[in-house]
């Protein structure tokens, strides 16, 4: 009894406040999102009201000239167009492909385990060590795609080296690349899916596959979805390994996606301050759309 | 009105024998229980009758033709799941809607807008309306229609999906464990409305429970099934008074039915421990004498010897438990909760037990026939299991 009370004292008598602990026991992780993501931003952020050139020493504080420029700069607004043109094509085609590819191997019976594995070996095979592959799989002359395409009587295009197809063709890569990603995701949301709903629609009367997919498995899937739409659509914005290795933005500019004009700006060009406006803009671009497409998107969604 | 039969049901999942020849008839409008423990197969059968589930053989008859290889959605047959299986993203009337939207309107008139043009679609459509009404005022959700599943109560959750059910009037009805989610004081009233219901709806019904006193107190007849097969089927009160077999004996009444190891002598006199019981049976050697709570009584000047252990006073009864000298078996009286206690914990008392109310059965546990010591030769029906 005593020390039932003499422990209960003791807890009541501790240094700390509740508020206090709790701050402590979140200091590593707020340190960490400060250290590693607020002060960046807010570096990025200050630097681009300087004109700051890497090597150069010291910087001045410049106001808005970085913006005032970048309005002004045509290469940064066809980069922005293919931008997004680039999320338009890729995302929706490789949200449509992951949820294709899952639900046909979840329907199937055998092998299962191995589609699912040749499915997901582009999203842990890197593309700078596959360039050399597509290079050559897409190569205008010796490429076994033309030729495939000439066996069938159609002249394949130029691929990586015509301005019409440049920004097509690695949107067709980048799809490669992410639906066995998305298919991944979207086979964990499958098997989320109660058994009995889909015993419930057969007992309703559902007799289609496409009714009972649109009554019960994307309804269901919809958190799935769209935690998959912002992912995807965040890979795609980001998208630069297959520009900096297949085609560095050309030919003439047609296929600059925006991380690799900021990529340029700052280390090719060393331009530092008017890198960090475009990724100022480039964040804020981000932000809005991710905020617009979640708001849109989680009125419809039911959370189990 | 359609019966239901399940003929010579064989169901196995790879190397385990779900069912092992199961064979039910449903008559029309009947309510029947199956009841068992889990595991026993009884939702595997429920669900191979609504066609969820392909039977190994056997095959499957509603009202009186051959649905074996008909799929589930064209059996006419609705069905409760345990889970209620509710949409979780539509209203509870939307919910209600799916069964007659997906019969009444074809692939066309189903879609959004467009189907609207259709000449025809209103009238439908307005038609479902009312009925999903009607059906949600005889089960008093008619306020809850615009909410989803995500904000009902578990009882309201299992209301919708009875009115899923039953609003597009189904010949047979399925029923899977339907209370299992309720509490306690919900269940007891919800029970006495399903039978209510089905007397309005008539439908023939199958009832799955684990409960023995939701299939007693609901249901025409009562399947007892266990390891795959069905045991007995009868009325309740058959399977109370007329068990079969020992082990529906011990899953039915509570508290459980005493058994107590027996011996028939030459004469086939039944004696417990030595002591004369008063009953005959039609087989020597050893077996088993079970009797139910209330038909065990102390204070015999000759009956079997045994000492108190425990008592629990419930208030219309008193559970008195003792364990005989004999053979060590522990048994429980029910007694009147008004009388009082017969003796204290520690005392021994003289067991009896009313040999017109004794079951036998042999080590397999198959019910032996008995009568009444004293009793003439052709009495041995008077306690004869009625099987089938």
């Amino acid at each position: 009894m005593a020390d039932a009370v003499a422990g209960s004292m003791r807890t009541r008598t501790m240094p700390l406040g509740e508020g206090a602990a709790a701050w402590l026991l979140s200091l590593p992780a707020v340190a960490a999102y400060a250290l590693l993501l607020l002060l960046p931003t807010v570096a990025v952020a200050a630097l681009s009201f300087t004109d700051f050139e890497l090597g150069l020493p010291g910087f001045r504080f410049v106001g808005l000239a970085n913006y005032e420029e970048l309005l002004r700069d045509r290469g940064f607004a066809i980069s922005i167009a293919n931008t997004a043109k680039f999320v338009a094509l890729v995302t929706p085609a490789s949200i449509l492909a992951g949820l294709g590819l899952a639900m046909l191997i979840e329907a199937g019976t055998r092998g299962r385990a191995f589609f699912r594995a040749v499915y997901f070996l582009p999203v842990v095979s890197l593309v700078v060590a596959m360039a050399t592959a597509w290079q050559y799989l897409l190569h205008p002359t010796i490429g076994p795609v033309n030729a495939m395409l000439r066996s069938i009587g159609i002249a394949g295009p130029n691929w990586l080296g015509s301005s019409d197809w440049a920004l097509v063709s690695l949107g067709l890569i980048t799809i490669w690349e992410n639906a066995g990603f998305n298919m991944v995701l979207f086979m964990a949301g499958l098997t989320a899916v109660p058994r009995e709903l889909y015993a419930a629609s057969e007992i309703d009367g559902v007799k289609s596959a496409w009714e009972r997919f649109r009554l019960v498995t994307w309804p269901m899937l919809g958190p799935t979805t769209l935690f998959v739409t912002i992912i995807t659509t965040i890979r795609a914005i980001r998208t630069f390994d297959t520009v900096a290795t297949l085609t560095q933005g050309g030919p003439n500019k047609s296929s600059e996606l925006i991380v690799y004009t900021i990529y340029q700006e700052g280390f090719t060009f060393l331009k530092m301050g008017y890198a960090a406006a475009m990724t100022v803009v480039f964040l804020a671009v981000v932000l809005v759309l991710m905020l617009i497409q979640t708001r849109l998107v989680e009125r419809r969604v039911h959370y189990g | 009105m359609a019966g239901i039969e399940a003929k010579a049901i064989v169901k196995n999942f790879g190397e385990t024998r779900v069912l092992k020849g199961v064979s039910l008839a449903v008559a029309p409008g009947e309510f029947v229980s199956l009841v068992g423990p889990s595991g026993c197969g009884k939702t595997t059968l429920m669900r191979i009758v609504a066609g969820l589930e392909t039977p190994d053989s056997g095959a499957i008859e509603i009202d009186g033709r051959d649905v074996t290889a008909i799929r589930a959605a064209d059996r006419d047959i609705a069905m409760v799941f345990q889970s209620y299986a509710l949409y979780p993203h539509l209203t509870a009337r939307a919910n209600m809607a799916v069964p007659l939207v997906m019969r009444r309107l074809d692939a066309a008139r189903r879609l959004p807008w467009i189907g609207d043009l259709l000449p025809g679609t209103k009238a439908i459509k307005a038609e479902i309306d009312a009925e999903i009404r009607r059906t949600a005022e005889l089960l008093s959700i008619a306020a809850l229609l615009e909410r989803k599943p995500g904000q009902l109560s578990g009882g309201q959750r299992q209301r919708v999906a009875l009115g899923r059910a039953i609003v597009r009037h189904p010949q047979s009805f399925l029923l899977d464990e339907p209370l299992s989610n309720l509490d306690a004081a919900l269940r007891v009233q919800t029970r006495k409305e399903i039978v209510e219901l089905h007397r309005r709806v008539g439908a023939s019904t199958i009832y799955v429970t684990h409960d023995q006193t939701e299939a007693m107190t609901m249901s025409d007849r009562v399947a007892v099934m266990m390891g795959g097969e069905i045991l007995q089927i009868a009325s309740p009160r058959e399977i109370y008074l007329d068990p079969a077999d020992l082990r529906v004996a011990s899953f039915v009444g509570s508290p459980k039915i005493n058994t107590i190891a027996a011996e028939a002598d030459g004469d086939g006199a039944v004696r417990i421990g030595g002591a004369p019981t008063g009953v005959v049976a039609a087989l020597r050697g050893p077996l088993t004498f079970a009797v139910r709570p209330e038909d065990l009584s102390p204070g015999a000047a000759h009956g079997f010897a045994a000492r108190v252990e425990h008592m629990e006073f419930l208030g219309e009864a008193l559970l008195l438990h003792a364990r005989l000298e004999s053979g060590g078996e522990s048994v429980v009286l029910r007694l009147d909760g008004r009388a009082g206690a017969p003796a204290a914990i520690g005392a021994s008392i003289r067991l009896s037990a009313d040999p017109a109310r004794v079951f036998l059965f042999d080590a397999q546990g198959k019910r032996v026939k008995s009568r009444l010591a004293g009793s003439p030769q052709r009495a041995w029906s008077a306690l004869e299991p009625a099987h089938g």
